[in-house]
């Protein structure tokens, strides 16, 4: 019952080839992050969103369901391999606890799973900025590539 | 003709970072940091002589980003000062002011 590691969702894998996720900036889907606690239990095999085990704010009202939309980067090439990022995302004035976090297609039907991410142990920020940082966009660390 | 499969997944050693303050935002020189890892980047098998080079030149970026950064802070302090003085709250003005 707890985060173990990063996974790209196997569904997402499945809908890129049924055209379900737009990534561009201009018009495409609406991405968000959700926080949760440890007893979250994502895996590979996640296919939406789900408001179980959400992370819930110990003071404050920075976090609400359903988490942040994400800004979308223009996917890209960097040499035969495709890529898209997002930016950082932040929450302000933030009081909460969060281990993990699961990104999914808000503007799709069901909320599909995109992305798992363990942040490897509870962080926490009080009365601060919590922000998680994606990795650079790169052919080797892109969030999303396809090689 | 065999046509290779595409390689869709996170890397091997993929990880977000997750950053956190308590009891303030973070400051300019956080943020530098943070700019400049994504402007630039070096990778742990290039030659040492282009790491030293990629790395000295990311700890100029870092100052730069953060003068500018610092200048945009107390650019807006002016902004939110002036607004809060001419909306009658010179006292929360000047607490702004003295951030």
């Amino acid at each position: 019952m707890a985060f173990n590691g990063n996974f790209m969702c196997t569904s997402f894998k499945q809908e890129l080839l049924e055209a379900k996720h737009n990534f561009l900036n201009s018009g495409g889907s609406t991405f968000n992050l959700a926080l949760y606690t440890n007893s979250a239990t994502f895996t590979a095999a996640t296919t939406a969103y789900t408001s179980t085990n959400e992370i819930s704010n110990t003071a404050g009202s920075a976090y609400s369901a359903k988490g942040v939309a994400l800004t979308r980067v223009n996917p890209s090439v960097s040499g035969t391999t495709a890529l898209t990022d997002f930016a950082d995302a932040s929450f302000s004035s933030a009081t909460f606890t969060a281990r993990g976090a699961l990104i999914f297609n808000d503007s799709a039907s069901g909320d599909p799973s995109v992305v798992v991410l363990d942040f490897g142990a509870d962080k926490t920020a009080t009365n601060g900025t919590f922000t998680v940082v994606f990795p650079t966009a790169d052919a080797s660390n892109a969030i999303i590539r396809i090689a | 003709m065999n046509i290779p499969a595409l390689d869709i997944g996170l890397s091997k050693d993929f990880a977000v970072e997750v950053h956190t303050s308590n009891g303030r935002g973070f400051n300019p020189e956080e943020i530098a940091e943070r700019c400049a890892d994504k402007i630039i980047s070096v990778s742990d098998t290039a030659h040492p002589a282009i790491q030293a080079q990629a790395r000295a030149f990311k700890d100029n970026i870092v100052k730069l980003v953060e003068f500018y950064l610092a200048e945009a802070v107390k650019n807006d302090r002016t902004t939110v000062y002036n607004a809060l003085t001419d909306a009658g709250h010179p006292e929360l003005a000047s607490l702004i002011r003295r951030l």
